[in-house]
This record gives structure tokens, C-alpha cells and sequence, in this order.
């Protein structure tokens, strides 16, 4: 089991913070059994000292706060930015020997100091191991200042919740059957990029200019365009079973995953080909849809995509008459 | 191969260039006062700091020195050689041993660091250095040593601890960023104000380990040993210009009592040698009881009115004579037992090098103590002659002392350095050189009266003192230390005279100048350190913890009685009292309210009066609402303002978020608009 790179103990005392207060202990008997006021100077300072760190450590901490904030999609495994805000809210101490954890990072950050009142960002490339939701980050502040008796911890905040894709796995992408081979119901015809012309209109701001049918446009003496049908004509509904046996077994996971990054490859295949793609889980839903929105809105339910225990697990969504239901295995 | 826990990976060579040079100054610093206890040999701590050097020098380059295994274990085994060398034939002892040993693996922890634990080895070792340094130096300049290792090891620790989370070396700038300068002189300075408490509040169960050396020039030493005293030394003690002791007084009133403090009395002469009489033991007034006046009994009790209290720290006290003002009363010690003699001298046991004590005083007329006068055989004839010829006609005890006075006075010169004597000092003085310090008129004064058979005797002790550079105590330094003479003049006891020249009188109360003052601090901080650091134990703790209860007390007391003077004062004044201390209040916040507005830049002000407006206008606005939200929901409500409070949003929005500060006009445009709405509203 992996440890949490920040705990839920804001403190923690180091071996070099155990061995000091041994050291106390030795100092304090020998003071005591020799009355060496020397000793006891020492002693005293030493005390003092761990006071004056305890005071410090906590100020130096607790008086920075430390926000995260991804820029752009995350995806498992693959590099991240993430955008770290840090502000020392203190009025008159810097904030020093600052590091900043994160799993996605090789190791410690170091945070140069922040003057009193600074505020500043840093962007990080960090990578998170799996796909899922992360609303408390295993990521934040960690300092053994001032003289490295304890380690004390800060959790980064979240301005929201972070959304880690999965990561595609290229599969061939099986062909889809011709509509007519099911006998489903007829696709509305769609605009989109393929061959067939759908209809001709009067061009509008934004369309492409060398859809303009210039022989139409000479007649009608104003600008007219060729409106195309979309490439493909099938509604795709990807299914995956997240329904498991036993959802704790590491292999039944593990294929889990990978079907998942599986569906979310071809998803975005046939998305990218204009298609209309859709997704189904048990008691997960998306409708079929196209274009980047749907691209997210599918990689949105795969990553928030859970396993369930099979008995009593809830039933598929009902499909829609003609749409082509592709389960990923 | 073994299996179990992986080898912790080697240090990289960085980081351990990094580790020496975080730990090098501490290093350095750390065996320092080995070099005044002598607990360590010269030649080790320059071979030491020389090492610590080059290793430094080498990191410092980037190559830092790292000792193989083999060579180390080599030059390890051939210590432990050198070692019992030391002990079974150099005969070094412990300390210096154990501190050679010390020196020797710091040296080769720092020369080979392989793993992170190490650089914590060399650590350990380093503390125990400083354990050693610190337990063993009872000079007062431990204190500068205190200081300066806890400013250093700060700044090691703190390096240290930032060099924990780091696998390779991090960049130089990072360490030397760590900690700020303000930060860890603050944090040091924080830290020894709270080591002062501690300190005194750790349990103290046995006597103090090591007491501060007896920092006495021989003279001085001499001249204290109030059992003997000499005529040569006394000079050279009074040459000194070491604290003998603070006195404090509670009251000014009787400071003039307090400026002549006797130590002892002297009847037997010889040769220039002043002694005590021998006592029996039954002699011995033995103990001295809390409260017991220690003056005759025939001498009148101090005025009511004229008494007070003297606290005297006696830091040179090497045979446990007392210093004591005349008519002391209700002597109280810290330690030991007080025996008082017969001659008024006052003793204690035990071999403290430093003692505190109290008595009360009264503003009476000095007067000596007992009837043991010097016996009239043991006056040298030559002196016994010259007393013939000079008061030969006269029988008055008073007119003899006045003719001695008046003779030494005008005819004798006062001097720290008497030209040196063959023979009786005091007839030398007399008859040849004319020229002397106290101890030699006080002698010559003495020993006259008795020739001319007034009971007559010597008195030791100080005269005057300064005002303390620290406190407002008085300082009594060696050059106060003084002599004088008891001589019973008309029967009813000893009468307390001084034949010194006014030229030879310590000065009763000097006020120093600061320079002056500058240069006797260091002389208090020694006194102090070896007071109420050094000699700090258990009864001084109890006396602490008494002084603190006291001092508790007499703050509950205060309390109570404001209390009691508010229930007596009159009601109105009451009132009147309660509304000021109200406004005091109120000034106090309206002030800091606004200084903190003064801080807010003038449209960000005039926003926040254009938000009040609004919700004066349209009830509560809640912090969500943004600046041109803001202004729009004025418009509706109140058209006639649209255009400045539009004007005022977008002021305040070029000057908060583009950072587009307003000139002077525009400042005055923004007011005069607020003005407006104000109006309006």
C-alpha cells in the first residue's frame, strides 16, 4: 500500500527531531547529576530552541497557501501542467524552505522563498497514475524549518475537482456495418464533412470557403454553399460492463481499465472522424452526440467511471433504435 | 549476497560538498573554549581547525575531501594506538583526552561522508564538542560562545535540514537563502530569552559543578585574607579595579551608612604585618541569630525613620569575612552560618567564592566593636618615640589623635607607591620616606594612639563606590578597598577615625563617565556571570522562586488595593475615569481603522464608499456583486448618479485590476463625484 506523500497529521517529527529530544534527556541528566551550570545553559537553549523551532515551523506553514489548478486535460499517466498558486500570507516573515509534493513529481519541489505578502505561480508538469476524480490531492507544502525537528504539512487546495482521463489505447477500430445491414431506423441526415451533398444554402460566416458552389452562386447572384452529409451515418454507443464479480480483485480491475482506455481510444477515433458516438455504463449514460463537447462529455463518465458489484448492480441504459451498440471488452 | 534492508545510496559528491560546508563554521567554532580551559592541547585545536580548513577549502571547490575506508580504519586503529599512548604516559587526563578524541572524529567524519546518517554523526559529534567546551569553561567569555554557537548552529540546522529533501546537490543559492538573516536573529534572540527562565527554573540538585576562577591578582588576594595583612600588598590590591561587591540599598536615606563597609580588625603588629588576635573558641558568638544587632549593645538603636535595608553581593569572598556597614542589624545570609566575633567581625563557613547577604541599617553614629585594642608592647620603639615627640605634651586622647591627624596631614604624602622599606615599614614611613597609601596611616595612627596608650586598633575594609553601568547599585572596586582606625577616645567605645589625607580617600560615590562606564561593563558581566550563572544553584534557585512569589504578592496586593480605591472614589469621578479610559478605547481603534483605510489606494476608497452608498440605497449588497453590478444597480435606482458611480467602477477597475493609477486630477474627479451621490443618495 502506498503511503500519502502528505498525511493527515499536519506534524511530524523527524528521526533528526527524535534524536534531539534524546539528546535533551542525556544533556538534562548529566546537568542535573553534575550540577554543571554549563550544562544547564546548554540545556535550557536547547529547550528554548525547541520552542522557538515548534513557533516558527508553524507560522512558516500554515501562513502560505497553496492552491492547484490544471491547465488543460489531465491524462493518466502522461504529463500534466498544473498551475500552483502559492501566496505567503504573512505580514512581515518570508515563508522559507518550502518544498511542494506531488505524486505526479519525481520528488520534493523546492519553493524559493516567498517575501511577506507574495504571491506567486508556478507551473509543473505532474502525472497522475490513474484515471478517476481527485478532489483532495495527495499534493502540498512540506517544510522542516527552521532547524528540521518536525515535518509539517500542508494540503494543496483545489479551486474544484480534478478530472484524469484515461489513457487512449490504440485498438484497430472495427468497422461499422453500413446502416442498411441492420435494418435500423433511417439517421437523419446530417451536416458534416463527408462526400454526399446534402443541400445547397446561402453561405453564412464561418463556412468553408470552398464549399461555395460557384456556378449556383453566378445564378442566384449571391453566395450559395454546398451543405455536405456527415462521413459516417451510425450513431456508436460504446458499452462498457463495470459491473464486476468481484470488484476488488485485481484482475477483474485491471481489465477493467484497460477497457476503459480501450473505449475511450475509439471514442475518440470516431469523434475526430466527425462521427456521432455515445456511452453506456451500468447506470451511466451518455447520450450520442458529436464534436469536442461530446469528446468530453465521454471522457468526463470514463474517468468518473466506477466498478460495481455484479449482484444488484443496475441495468444498462435502454439504446435507441438503430444506434450501434459496440461493447469494449 | 545477504538479503535484508538495501544499502542507503552513497551521498552524491555535491551534497557532500554541501554537508561540510554547512557544517564547517559550527565545526570550527564548536572546540573554541577548549583553548582557555586548557582542555585541549594548542597543537591539537590548530591541527583541528587547519583540518576543518581544507576540508572547507575543498568543498568549497567542489572537490570535497572524501577518506577511503581502508585509510580510515588504518588511521582509526593507529589513534587507538596514540590513544592509550596518551593516557598511560602523556598523562593529559580525562578531559583532554576524551577531547582529542573528539577532535579526531569530527575530523574524519566530515572527511568521509558516504551516506546521510553520517553528516547526523558529525553532528552528534560536533554537540559533544560543544558539551565538552561548554561544561568545562568557566569563563565569562561562555557567554559570547553561547551566543555565537547558537547563531551558527541555527544556520547549520537550518541548511541541514533544507539539504534533507534533497537526493542531489541543490544549487548554492538555496542553502544560502536558508535561514534569512532578520529570521535567525530573531530566532536566536527569541531563544535566549527564553533559555534566561529555563535556566533558572531547571531543578537544581547539587551544588554547583564549577565555580568561576578566583580572578584576583595576588595583592588583591592578600589583601583580603582578613586574618593577615600586609602594608606592601594592600597597595597593590588597591591598584585593582575589580568588583568586590554591589551593595543595594531600599532607601537613599541611609546611604551614607552604608559607604564605609568594615571587613576586619587588626591588633597584632609585626614587622609590617598586620594580624588578628587569636580567639577561643569560646569567644565565638556562634550563630549569629536572624535579627541579632551587631552593635554594642550600649550604642543607641537606629532611628525610627532612618533604617533600611542593604543587600550586599560579595563576589571575592575568600575567607568569609564579611563586609559590613556600622550598626548592621538582623544580618541575613543566603547560605551558611554567620559566627560573630567579639571585635564586631563577622564570619561565615564554608569556602564560597561568592556569597549575598542583607542587613538592616540605621543612620546612627559609627561605632567599633568590643574592647580588643593592639597591647602597647608589640609598638615598635622608634614609633613609640616619634608618638613622645609629637603629642608628648599633650594627655587628651582627642588632642593626641587631632596632633597625629593634623601631622600626617601636613607632613606626610599620600601614595600607592611608597618607596620600598628596609626594615619596619610603618617606622620607615615615619621617620624616612613620608610617604604612603591608607593602610601606612591608618598603621602609623594606630599604633601612636596605643604608644600613648589610647586604646587604638585597624580597621580593614572599603570606602565608596560607583553607580553601576547595569543597575543602580553601588560598585565596590579594589581601589575602595581602604583602612582606618577604632580608637576609644573618651571611654565609651571605639570612635571610628580616619588619619588618611582627603588626596587618599576613595571617593564617596563617583558618577563615572560613560566611557568610563563602557569599559567597567565587561568587569560587571564577569561579575554577573560568575554570580548568577556559574555559582547558580539550588538556594539562589529558591531564593528566585521566594523573589518571584514576593513579587506575586505584592501585584495581587496592588490589585486589591485599586480595588478598594475604586469602591472610595466617588461615583461621578468613577464615571468620568470609565468614560476617558472609553474614549482612550475608542481613539485607539478609530486610529488603527484609519491607518488601515490611509493604506487603500483613493479609488479602492471611493468604491467601498460607492458599495456603502449602495446598500444605503438598496439594502444589503452582498460581497459577490461585482464593481459594475454594482454601478448598474445604481443607475436603475437613481439615474441622476449613473454617470459617476460608472465613472467611479471604472476608475476603480483600471486602478485595482489594470493597475492604472489615478493622478491628482483624477483623485480630486473621484471625490468630487462621491460628493455628488452622497447628495443624491
Amino acid at each position: 500500500m502506498n503511503h500519502p506523500l502528505i498525511p493527515d497529521w499536519e506534524i511530524r517529527i523527524t528521526n533528526f527531531g527524535l534524536g534531539y529530544i534524546l539528546m535533551c534527556l542525556v544533556v538534562a541528566i548529566g546537568a542535573t547529576n553534575t550540577g554543571n551550570n554549563g550544562l544547564y545553559v546548554v540545556l535550557a537553549g536547547m529547550l528554548a530552541a525547541m520552542v522557538v523551532s515548534g513557533v516558527l515551523s508553524r507560522r512558516n506553514v500554515r501562513g502560505v497557501s497553496c492552491a492547484i489548478e490544471p491547465i488543460g486535460e489531465v491524462v493518466a499517466t502522461r504529463p500534466a501542467a498544473l498551475k500552483i498558486t502559492l501566496e505567503n500570507h504573512l505580514r512581515a516573515t518570508t515563508a522559507q524552505a518550502l518544498f511542494f509534493l506531488h505524486e505526479g513529481l519525481p520528488g520534493p519541489l523546492w519553493i524559493e522563498p516567498l517575501k511577506p505578502g507574495e504571491k506567486r505561480q508556478v507551473v509543473v508538469e505532474g502525472v497522475f497514475a490513474r484515471r478517476g476524480v481527485v478532489r483532495r490531492p495527495d499534493a502540498g507544502l512540506l517544510s522542516r524549518f527552521p532547524i528540521g525537528l518536525f515535518r509539517k504539512y500542508r494540503r494543496a487546495s483545489l479551486g474544484g475537482e480534478i478530472l484524469v482521463y484515461p489513457l487512449p489505447e490504440p485498438t484497430p477500430m472495427p468497422e461499422i456495418p453500413p446502416e442498411d445491414a441492420r435494418g435500423g431506423r433511417p439517421h437523419p441526415r446530417r451536416r458534416g464533412g463527408g462526400f454526399d451533398i446534402r443541400t445547397l444554402r446561402d453561405f453564412v460566416p464561418g463556412d468553408d470557403p470552398r464549399d461555395l458552389h460557384w456556378k449556383q452562386s453566378a445564378r442566384m447572384r449571391r453566395w450559395i454553399v454546398r451543405e455536405r452529409d456527415a462521413e459516417r451515418d451510425r450513431v456508436v454507443v460504446f458499452v462498457i460492463d463495470n459491473g464486476l464479480s468481484d470488484p476488488a480483485d485485481p484482475a477483474s480491475l485491471e481489465a477493467f481499465e484497460r477497457a476503459i482506455s480501450r473505449c475511450a481510444a475509439q471514442a475518440i477515433l470516431l469523434l475526430s472522424r466527425g462521427g456521432e458516438a455515445g456511452f453506456h455504463a451500468r447506470g451511466v449514460k451518455v447520450p450520442a452526440s458529436s464534436g469536442r463537447g461530446q469528446r468530453a462529455r465521454i471522457l468526463d463518465a470514463l474517468a468518473r467511471l466506477e466498478p460495481v458489484a455484479l449482484q444488484g448492480a443496475p441495468p444498462f441504459p435502454p439504446l435507441r433504435r438503430g444506434d450501434l451498440r459496440r461493447v469494449v471488452t | 549476497m545477504s538479503a535484508g534492508r538495501p544499502a542507503p545510496a552513497e551521498v552524491p559528491s555535491g551534497l557532500r560538498a554541501a554537508y561540510v560546508l554547512a557544517l564547517a563554521l559550527p565545526a570550527v567554532a564548536a572546540p573554541l573554549p577548549l583553548f582557555w580551559t586548557d582542555g585541549a592541547s594548542p597543537f591539537a585545536l590548530a591541527l583541528y581547525v587547519a583540518a576543518v580548513a581544507l576540508l572547507w577549502w575543498r568543498a568549497r571547490r567542489g572537490d570535497p575531501v572524501r577518506v577511503s575506508d581502508g585509510f580510515l580504519n588504518v588511521v582509526g586503529l593507529s589513534y587507538f594506538l596514540f590513544l592509550a599512548f596518551e593516557i598511560a604516559r602523556l598523562h593529559h587526563g580525562l578531559l583532554r583526552s576524551v577531547s582529542h578524541l573528539l577532535l579526531f572524529t569530527a575530523i574524519a567524519k566530515l572527511a568521509s561522508l558516504k551516506r546521510p546518517g553520517e553528516a547526523r554523526t558529525a553532528l552528534l559529534v560536533l554537540f559533544l564538542l560543544t558539551l565538552a567546551s561548554a561544561s568545562s569553561s568557566t569563563h565569562v567569555a561562555s557567554l559570547l560562545y553561547f551566543g555565537a554557537m547558537a547563531l551558527m548552529g541555527f544556520r547549520a540546522l537550518c541548511r541541514l535540514a533544507v539539504l534533507a529533501d534533497f537526493e542531489e546537490a541543490p544549487p548554492e543559492h538555496i542553502l544560502r537563502s536558508v535561514p534569512t538573516g532578520g529570521l535567525a536573529l530573531t530566532a536566536v534572540a527569541v531563544a535566549a530569552l527564553l533559555t534566561v527562565p529555563l535556566f533558572y527554573a531547571l531543578p537544581r540538585l547539587r551544588s554547583p559543578f564549577a565555580l568561576g576562577p578566583a580572578r584576583l591578582e595576588e595583592s588583591l588576594s592578600t589583601a583580603l585574607t582578613a586574618d593577615r595583612v600586609d602594608l606592601e600588598t594592600f597597595g597593590a590590591a588597591k591598584r585593582s579595579d575589580r568588583v568586590i561587591l554591589s551593595i543595594d540599598v531600599d532607601t537613599p536615606r541611609i546611604l551614607g551608612s552604608v559607604l564605609r563597609l568594615r571587613e576586619s580588625v587588626f591588633t597584632v603588629y609585626r614587622s609590617g604585618v598586620w594580624t588578628r588576635a587569636p580567639y577561643a573558641k569560646s569567644d565565638l558568638r556562634r550563630p549569629v541569630a536572624p535579627g541579632e544587632r551587631l552593635v554594642p549593645a550600649w550604642a543607641p538603636p537606629p532611628r525610627r525613620g532612618a533604617v533600611g535595608r542593604v543587600s550586599i553581593d560579595l563576589n571575592l569572598f575568600t575567607n568569609g569575612f564579611l563586609f559590613l556597614p556600622y550598626g548592621a542589624s538582623g544580618l541575613r545570609m543566603e547560605r551558611g552560618f554567620p559566627h560573630g566575633y567579639p571585635d564586631g567581625v563577622v564570619q561565615v563557613g564554608g569556602m564560597r567564592r561568592s556569597i549575598r547577604y542583607g542587613a538592616t541599617v540605621g543612620s546612627g553614629t559609627p561605632r567599633g566593636f568590643g574592647t580588643s585594642a593592639i597591647d602597647p608592647a608589640l609598638v615598635p620603639s622608634e614609633v613609640r618615640d616619634y608618638a613622645l615627640r609629637l603629642t608628648g605634651d599633650l594627655s587628651e586622647p582627642a588632642e593626641i589623635y587631632r596632633r597625629i591627624e593634623e601631622h600626617l596631614n601636613a607632613h606626610f604624602v599620600y601614595t600607592l607607591d611608597p618607596p620600598p622599606a628596609s626594615g619596619d615599614p610603618v617606622v620607615h614611613f615615619l621617620l624616612r620616606s613620608k610617604a604612603g597609601h591608607c593602610e601606612y596611616f591608618a598603621s602609623a595612627a594606630a599604633l601612636m594612639l596605643t604608644a600613648r596608650g589610647v586604646p587604638a586598633r585597624l580597621v580593614t575594609g572599603s570606602y565608596g563606590g560607583e553607580t553601576g553601568f547595569l543597575s543602580r547599585s553601588i560598585v565596590v572596586r579594589g581601589d575602595n578597598l581602604h583602612a582606618w582606625v577604632e580608637a576609644d577616645l573618651d571611654g565609651t567605645g571605639f570612635t571610628v577615625l580616619d588619619p588618611t589625607p582627603a588626596a587618599g580617600l576613595p571617593a564617596a560615590t563617583r558618577r563615572v563617565s560613560w566611557l568610563t562606564r563602557l569599559t567597567s561593563l565587561g568587569r560587571e558581566i564577569e561579575f554577573f556571570y560568575d554570580r548568577r550563572i556559574l555559582g547558580f544553584d539550588s538556594l539562589d534557585q529558591a531564593a528566585v522562586f521566594d523573589a518571584a512569589r514576593q513579587t506575586m504578592d505584592s501585584a495581587a496586593g496592588a490589585v486589591s488595593s485599586w480595588k478598594q480605591a475604586w469602591k472610595d472614589v466617588p461615583s461621578a469621578a468613577g464615571g468620568w475615569a470609565l468614560a476617558a479610559a472609553a474614549a482612550a478605547v475608542f481613539l485607539f481603534f478609530g486610529a488603527d481603522r484609519w491607518r488601515r483605510r490611509q493604506r487603500l489606494s483613493a479609488p479602492t476608497r471611493a468604491y467601498l464608499a460607492l458599495r456603502r452608498l449602495a446598500s444605503r440605497r438598496l439594502g444589503d449588497l452582498p460581497a459577490s456583486v461585482p464593481p459594475a453590478e454594482v454601478a448598474r444597480r445604481i443607475s436603475q435606482t437613481l439615474p441622476t448618479g449613473s454617470e459617476d458611480a460608472e465613472a467611479i467602477v471604472r476608475i476603480y477597475c483600471a486602478d485595482a485590476f489594470g493597475g492604472v493609477s489615478p493622478g491628482s486630477l483624477q483623485v480630486r474627479e473621484l471625490r468630487e463625484r462621491l460628493q455628488r451621490l452622497r447628495r443624491a443618495v
